[in-house]
């Protein structure tokens, strides 16, 4: 039978969010959808790796908030919230510390009264570091026999310099330096007002408001927030590293940019789609479906606060690490000197579009890319400019922007892998 | 509650639809009842290396992602032991893209002698990724070597071994495809904001034309009664052992399911469960640990797990996931603990009924287990739930003859 005929969406609808500033000056933004029976709230501070004064602070305080507070243990912490099926996440990058609750909107009383003892009262109890200490050193030395966490780590640090604060990695032995008074100096200095975003979505009542507000209000408020001098990047081009037994190499490739305000941003977005973003992007059409060389390959644009890169990723057959890298290369010697199809951008397009309808339907996605917007000092109208941006996209612009931004010279390599 | 419609074309296909009336979005699940289990033990892996195949095009459609991409859709899939399952997600305006696609690659896949070569290729490297170049890659494989003897639990749904992919016949393939790629053996399942009779006209209209010819399916050869404790050791290049004691119990659709569940759920279901609680936090024996249900449709297994600490031995550890039974087993378990997994059992419900693709993906599910209505009444199930009965079920289930326990060592 015959194909159906396509709609393609030209705006998306996103309710909208309302803004409300506590009177410590923290903004909380509430994007109110009341036919979920659930609410998630989301405290984002400023407090990502780049912040802290010695190795894993930054990452242990965030993991630690529910670790013990002042009225409540961390055995006590975890049963309240289990025994209301409500549940958080911590995640860390190198800028910021998210926090996220969520619950069943009948529980939210009960699951505020935890969430305040958390964000405003943790203790970092002595004995809870050591077994934190204990169990994220095992992990990560689990982890860093993995090529692709070596490449993970080896890549950041080629790109950056090994002492810089978006590159540096520490060693295992590095947790054991962690205290309770380290990780306190660290909540003291980096969860105050000055640094906080909150956002809350799902069922938002007058009194999740109210309740939020509340919380937020309590946060310490410290005289300006210090703003982070990066060093100059120290780039390495080109590194190989050795791991003996591996089956497979990894592969991390990529470019040093800038982040996501620039107004190339968007259209590199699509370059990189065109290129390994999707399932049958050139780089999955080459080196997985007609080589065989891989089970995936990846690329994206990676955004920091003050930096962002391009990044392609892959683990390939040890045997055939050569004629992959120079596979890789190929492609992105095409897009810098043929202009790519109408009909290839426009899937690309399509693709992108669809990717930002499936993230924007439903509460929390919503969330999400709002979080991300404020953070880059944009609102919601972000969305409609950037489906905009996608849709004006050019063949002529990816060529331009494939040439000035994709000189070999420019790339970083690094492979970990069996080499003999 | 997920609310639905269902019906049956005449080629047998079951069709169910979930209207979702916030959501701008379709979700389209195609769930095929094959899995790793109904694969020859001589050629294993081909239920999954089929999976890959479904996505390189048919005679009239060279390219499945393309139409789905170009209509603003996601698609994926994965298979296991039990079933094969494909989902779509896109715009609402463009369902019938994903009804065309799924409609063209139940009849008209190409499984030409490269197309079969190069997908082999990509699974083995799938195989090397996942299985062999990782810490701890092989474990769940002798794991299932161990409880299994006669079921084909016994292999994982990847396969026995990359040798079993690369030498699979092209004829078995072509036949694979044949018995178990049909309307009568597919469940189509779809949420979004449809009225579910113009779900149900479409379905006829793209998928009523297909004809149906059914296969006998070869029995699944069940396992025997364990009748004596299982134990093997092995040594690997990985950083710390790791202990696993797993245990047979009942399948999907029978009360002990619910009561391993929730079992499990006890142990460690959340940071305040006991085992999280007892072995990291108090004794420190273990930097994790963890009991689950395999979740098959055939019975399936009760699996302890824990990555020890270096102070602590063997023998203490595995005495350690003992203790816990044996207070399982006593019925210590107070109200409030009770309560508590039951309330987190709604919440994991409700919080999994937030997007169309779960939806019409565990719609598929329920009716492939046979008991679609389940759906909407497990929370009750758990609630009615007695602690006498999650203490009978322990002391039916951890008793030493039904154990396999694994001993994954560190090399010093």
């Amino acid at each position: 039978m015959t194909q159906p005929q396509l709609v393609i969406p030209s705006q998306i609808e996103v309710p909208t969010v309302k803004k409300h500033i506590a009177e410590n000056k923290t903004a909380i933004y509430a994007i109110n959808c009341p036919e979920y029976e659930v609410v998630r709230i989301s405290f984002v501070f400023h407090a990502g790796t780049v912040t802290q004064l010695h190795p894993f602070t930054a990452s242990a305080t965030a993991n630690m908030l529910a670790e013990g507070t002042e009225l409540y243990t961390s055995q006590q912490i975890a049963e309240k919230l289990d025994y209301y099926g409500s549940y958080f996440d911590i995640n860390i990058d190198r800028d910021y510390a998210y926090i996220t609750f969520c619950c069943l909107s009948k529980f939210f009383a009960a699951t505020a009264e935890i969430i305040e003892q958390i964000i405003l009262h943790p203790t970092f109890p002595e004995s809870e570091v050591v077994t934190y200490r204990n169990k994220r050193k095992q992990q990560l030395s689990i982890e860093r026999r993995k090529v692709e966490t070596l490449a993970r780590e080896n890549f950041a640090q080629a790109m950056f310099g090994k002492e810089h604060p978006y590159g540096i990695s520490y060693s295992e032995e590095q947790y054991d330096s962690l205290s309770s008074e380290i990780l306190r100096e660290h909540y003291r200095r980096c969860y105050t007002a000055e640094r906080c975003i909150v956002v809350c979505s799902g069922s938002i009542s007058d009194e999740v408001l109210d309740c939020t507000q509340r919380i937020t209000n309590q946060l310490l408020s410290q005289s300006g927030s210090e703003n982070i001098i990066m060093p100059p990047y120290d780039t390495t081009h080109s590194l190989r590293i050795p791991h003996s037994g591996a089956v497979q190499s990894s592969i991390r490739m990529g470019r040093m940019l800038f982040p996501r305000t620039h107004e190339d941003f968007i259209p590199m977005q699509v370059l990189s789609t065109v290129l390994g973003g999707y399932f049958g992007s050139r780089l999955m059409q080459n080196l997985r479906e007609r080589n065989g060389f891989t089970y995936g390959v990846f690329s994206a644009m990676v955004n920091f606060q003050q930096a962002g890169y391009l990044a392609i990723a892959t683990q390939v057959g040890s045997e055939v690490t050569e004629q992959a890298l120079s596979e890789i290369a190929r492609e992105i010697e095409q897009l810098r000197t043929a202009p790519i199809p109408n009909e290839e951008l426009e899937l690309v397009k399509n693709i992108m579009a669809g990717e930002m309808m499936r993230i924007l339907d439903g509460p929390f996605g919503i969330a999400d890319v709002t979080t991300e917007n404020i953070l880059c000092g944009f609102d919601n109208s972000h969305i409609q400019y950037n489906l905009e941006r996608i849709r004006q996209t050019t063949t002529e612009e990816i060529l331009s922007l494939a040439q000035r931004y994709l000189a070999p010279a420019d790339l970083v390599t690094v492979v970990v892998g069996d080499f003999e | 509650m997920i609310s639905y419609d269902k019906t049956s074309l005449a080629n047998g296909l079951t069709v169910i639809v979930n209207r979702d009336k916030a959501s701008r979005m379709a979700a389209v699940n195609i769930l095929y009842k094959v899995g790793a289990r109904n694969e020859n033990p001589e050629c294993t892996g081909l239920a999954h290396l089929f999976e890959h195949l479904m996505f390189r095009g048919t005679h009239q459609v060279p390219d499945f992602d393309t139409p789905v991409q170009m209509a603003c859709g996601e698609n994926n899939a994965f298979t296991n032991n039990d079933y094969t399952d494909f989902y779509i997600t896109l715009p609402r305006d463009n369902i019938e893209t994903a009804l065309w696609l799924e409609s063209d690659r139940m009849t008209g896949l190409d499984l030409s002698e490269e197309a079969c070569l190069i997908e082999k290729r990509v699974v083995i490297e799938e195989f090397r990724q996942r299985y062999i170049n990782q810490p701890y890659g092989d474990l769940n494989m002798i794991l299932r070597s161990m409880v299994y003897k006669k079921h084909p639990y016994r292999w994982a749904t990847i396969g026995m071994s990359p040798d079993h992919i690369e030498r699979a016949p092209i004829e078995d393939i072509r036949d694979f495809y044949r018995r178990f790629y049909h309307p009568s053996n597919a469940i189509l399942s779809v949420s979004g904001d449809f009225q579910p009779d113009k779900i149900f006209t479409l379905a006829e209209k793209w998928f009523g034309g297909i004809e149906d010819i059914a296969y006998p399916i070869d029995p699944i050869p069940q396992e025997p009664i364990q009748t004596e404790a299982r134990r093997v050791e092995v040594e690997r290049d990985v950083p710390a052992t790791t202990i696993v004691i797993a245990f047979h119990m009942g399948n999907r659709l029978s009360h002990d399911f619910f009561l391993g569940d929730m079992t499990s759920d006890l142990l460690a279901g959340g940071d305040s469960a006991r085992l999280y609680e007892h072995l990291i936090k108090n004794r420190r024996m273990f930097a994790s640990v963890n009991a689950y249900i395999s979740g098959d449709v055939d019975c399936g297994m009760f699996v302890f797990t824990g990555q020890l600490l270096p102070s602590t031995t063997e023998s203490e550890a595995e005495a350690a996931f003992w203790d816990e039974m044996e207070e399982l087993k006593n019925g210590i378990i107070s109200d409030y603990e009770l309560e508590k997994v039951k309330n987190k059992f709604e919440a994991n419900t409700l919080f999994g009924e937030l997007n169309v693709m779960n939806k019409a993906m565990n719609l598929g599910y329920y009716q492939m287990i046979g008991d679609l209505d389940l759906i909407n009444r497990e929370v009750e199930i758990y609630r009615s739930l007695m602690r006498e009965e999650v203490a009978d079920f322990s002391q039916r289930t951890f008793r030493k003859e039904n154990s396999s326990t694994l001993i994954y060592r560190a090399k010093q």
